[in-house]
């Protein structure tokens, strides 16, 4: 008796059936078994878009394949079409997975260390072919994926879905909406230049004022007083490691839950108090195999394609500061634009309270809120106080933004905007935009715009004749004076004063701007 | 369904079509970041200069007498100053060791400068960023190219090259401070004022750099008259105009023919060569 026996059915079955039928046997076989249940036939019989046979030897996958028993065998058609979901929690999820991959290439290039992590970004964008496609990609998911994420919460609060049973769904859809802000946050720093330290530093100080554990917990995510080569590594870590591991859990336990509950109807398809999702008629199933997998990926592909060319053709690009330095403030630094509220809210008075409690308060209203109003209608007409909260929350959120942003309550002295206006530390500005021939060599005042002998520096000198005309209350008989020398061959030094009178003769201090013939900010 | 799946491949085929336009063009678009953030780096050198530099080296770059030589100067960028200093590597790497070190004395080429060089790099201990530093480098770096010209302005309109002959045409009156300049403009200096004798390619020109302790001056107004001389010089000044012009027509052992380029007579006007003629015949 041999110990070790090996049988080929197919020579078997050639034998029997002669070569042609035998080789078509094995791939019928083989494309089941991959498929986790469906032949060849099925497949054209999918193909030619004719309905199943009954019963549907479509939903097998489901029950044998991993990655099909996540999915239900099928939905109510009306879940299917834009409304109510508008995909919103499909492309969430999508993003999560495209920012992992993208996330993976630029790991390859990238080192947790404030010596070498600016660096890597700078050979990341010259010598790395798609280093600027990838980068912009990845970015471009993050702001994204953030303002999915904050849609699909809202749509879910329109449509009433929060309600029994799916409490803990929104719960966990919370603590999802967190961890994509801090996903987001975390990978600010990363790139360790001006942009990263100083948004990530505003926002290390409004959890600082976090009574009796803000100044420990601060500590622990910074590794230092200040953000630092700790800091950094810690950040990283967060970012690519322990936040998408939480991520992935939670996605699990979002989506077990939706799933367990079913995709709840649009409001007015079934009776108050009723929910019918798990109970779907024969005829308004919407099998996953082919038409909900279908549908997903033409969601995916458009969606891709919009972001690749909103990063190529489109112009998008993330953003590259200088590198970062913490002796140098840049003036205007905000939070990213998901936190500017916060922002909006610290310049309101006491940090304790409106920096931490008070948005504390709300984010945890917004995690029980479920469970408190318990209304059992998901009706709109039946909704109208808990409506018109909500879209009182959009209108003070995006009023507590505009506020977070310099154009509100922020006192810096108006020469000093004027000339921040035309080289902002932050971005290039109008000034470092403009072409090297454009800008001649000589001395220029703001007034005379007019008569500057090129297009560029008219248009310059146009916009620092508008900032100080802007503030001609407080600078009084303003003259705004620019000084263009050539230093070196290729480079120019551009200084600009502007004096006015307020008593006496006043004269803000000089801004020196260097501008090199290749700079090219244009780009 | 169809319409999906239609649409779907439209947006996927639209999709790799833009990515190969990309592709297609990525060479270009890496290059001109390169040169773009060089661009950018000069800039921030330039303020770093301004702030850290300036005082010592001149807002110029032109050096202040007793405090710090010059940086917009020929010598650093022809290669004299290092070479005297002993270093092997690169201008820039010279500009950027000196930036991030500091000097521990004075050189002793530059006495008369007392004041030490402060270390700048927060490697060494001192205040600065090492991509700073490298800004400041591109910064000076960026004089390179005045710096060497500027001893001659280009070559005018009229310009007649001087030729290989040693006779035709006769060489105007020769001043010697401008021969010494384009000594550094042409590079001489890197070869024949050597310290290191022993590795120079070129013979030194003053005494102390020749193994037989004899200046240029007084090696020339002799050699033509030597008996194994091969060339067809009568006097010292034509002795040295042929050893510019026509390198290969004696070379004196242990030197090497073909290291010195024949390219001088295409290179130097009349005048040009009588300067430095003038200035090699004072050196001692």
């Amino acid at each position: 008796m041999a110990l070790f026996k090996l049988h080929v059915p197919i020579l078997d079955d050639i034998k029997t059936k002669g070569w042609r039928s035998a080789l078509v046997t094995t791939v019928d076989q083989t494309v089941e078994r991959i498929t986790a249940g469906i032949n060849v036939g099925e497949i054209r019989s999918i193909l030619r878009g004719e309905a199943p046979k009954r019963p549907n030897p479509r939903v097998k996958p489901h029950a044998d394949g991993f990655w099909m028993h996540m999915r239900p065998t099928f939905f109510h058609e009306q879940v299917m079409s834009l409304y109510p979901t508008f995909r919103l929690g499909w492309l969430t999820t999508y993003m999560l997975v495209f920012e992992t991959i993208t996330g993976l290439f630029l790991m390859l290039w990238y080192t947790p260390s404030p010596d070498i992590a600016y660096t890597n970004m700078l050979s990341l964008l010259s010598n790395v072919p798609f280093g600027l496609f990838m980068r912009d990609l990845h970015r471009l998911g993050a702001e994204l994926m953030v303002m999915l994420v904050l849609l699909h919460m809202l749509r879910t609060f329109v449509t009433g879905s929060y309600k029994k049973p799916r409490q803990f769904t929104w719960f966990t859809g919370g603590v999802l909406l967190l961890l994509t802000m801090f996903l987001s946050f975390s990978g600010y720093l990363l790139p360790w230049d001006q942009l990263a330290l100083w948004a990530v530093t505003i926002g290390a100080s409004m959890a600082e004022a976090t009574p009796v554990v803000g100044r420990e917990v601060n500590l622990l995510v910074r590794g230092g007083a200040d953000i630092g080569a700790n800091g950094l590594l810690r950040f990283y870590l967060l970012h690519v490691f322990a936040l998408p591991l939480i991520a992935f859990i939670f996605v699990g336990v979002h989506y077990y839950k939706v799933i367990i509950h079913g995709h709840s109807l649009p409001p007015g398809a079934e009776k108050v108090g009723e929910d019918t999702a798990r109970k779907v008629p024969m005829e308004r199933r919407l099998y996953f195999l082919p038409d909900v997998m279908t549908r997903e990926l033409f969601w995916t592909v458009g969606w891709l394609a919009l972001m690749v060319f909103m990063v190529t053709w489109g112009g998008w690009h993330a953003p590259l500061e200088p590198h970062a330095d913490s002796q140098i403030t840049p003036l205007h630094t905000t939070a990213p634009w998901y936190f500017l509220w916060l922002q909006g809210l610290l310049k309101l008075g006491d940090k304790v309270f409106f920096g931490v409690i008070l948005p504390g308060i709300l984010s945890g209203l917004l995690f029980v809120m479920p469970y408190l109003e318990v209304g059992p209608s998901r009706r709109y007409a039946d909704r109208r106080i808990g409506l018109s909260i909500a879209a009182l929350t959009i209108v003070i959120m995006s009023v507590l933004t505009f506020m977070g942003t310099p154009y509100y309550g922020v006192s810096s002295s108006p020469d000093q905007e004027v000339l921040t206006t035309l080289a902002p530390q932050t971005h290039p500005g109008l000034l470092r935009g403009t072409a090297y021939d454009e800008l001649p060599v000589g001395e220029w005042v703001a007034s005379g715009w007019n008569n500057a002998p090129s297009q560029g520096l008219q248009a310059v000198l146009e916009l620092y004749n508008r900032e100080i005309e802007r503030y001609s209350d407080q600078l009084l008989n303003a003259k705004g004076k620019m000084s263009i020398t050539e230093i070196q061959a290729g480079l120019k030094q551009v200084t600009m004063q502007v004096e006015w009178e307020d008593n006496g003769a006043h004269a803000s201090e000089p801004v020196t701007v260097y501008l090199h013939r290749d700079s090219d900010y244009e780009h | 369904m169809v319409t999906r799946v239609a649409l779907g491949t439209v947006f996927m085929v639209a999709t790799l079509m833009i990515v190969s336009f990309t592709a297609i063009d990525e060479p270009a678009r890496m290059a001109q970041f390169e040169s773009g953030y060089h661009g950018r780096s000069v800039e921030a050198g330039a303020a770093l200069y301004a702030n850290n530099c300036a005082t010592c080296h001149g807002p110029d770059g032109k050096g202040i007498a007793g405090r710090a030589p010059a940086l917009n100067a020929a010598d650093l960028y022809n290669g004299t100053r290092f070479r005297e200093m002993g270093w092997g590597g690169t201008t820039h790497d010279y500009v950027y060791g000196a930036i991030a070190g500091g000097r521990p004395r004075a050189s002793a080429a530059y006495a008369e400068y007392p004041q030490r060089m402060p270390t700048w790099s927060r490697d060494f201990g001192g205040p600065l960023r090492p991509d700073q530093v490298n800004n400041i480098v591109d910064f000076v770096m960026n004089w390179e190219e005045t710096a060497l010209l500027e001893v001659v302005a280009e070559k005018p309109s009229d310009f007649v090259a001087v030729g290989l002959d040693l006779k035709d045409p006769v060489l105007p009156a020769g001043d010697v401070a401008r021969g010494e300049k384009l000594t550094q403009t042409y590079g001489c200096v890197a070869c024949h004022m050597n310290p290191d004798m022993n590795a120079a390619p070129g013979p030194g020109w003053p005494a102390k750099y020749y193994s037989s302790g004899v200046s240029i001056a007084e090696r020339a107004a002799t050699r033509f008259t030597a008996a194994d001389y091969t060339g067809k010089a009568t006097s010292a000044e034509e002795y040295l105009r042929e050893s510019i012009v026509q390198t290969n027509v004696y070379v004196v052992a242990p030197y090497a023919a073909n290291i010195m380029p024949v390219i001088y007579g295409e290179q130097m006007a009349a005048q040009d060569l009588a300067d430095v003629i003038a200035y090699l015949q004072t050196i001692k």
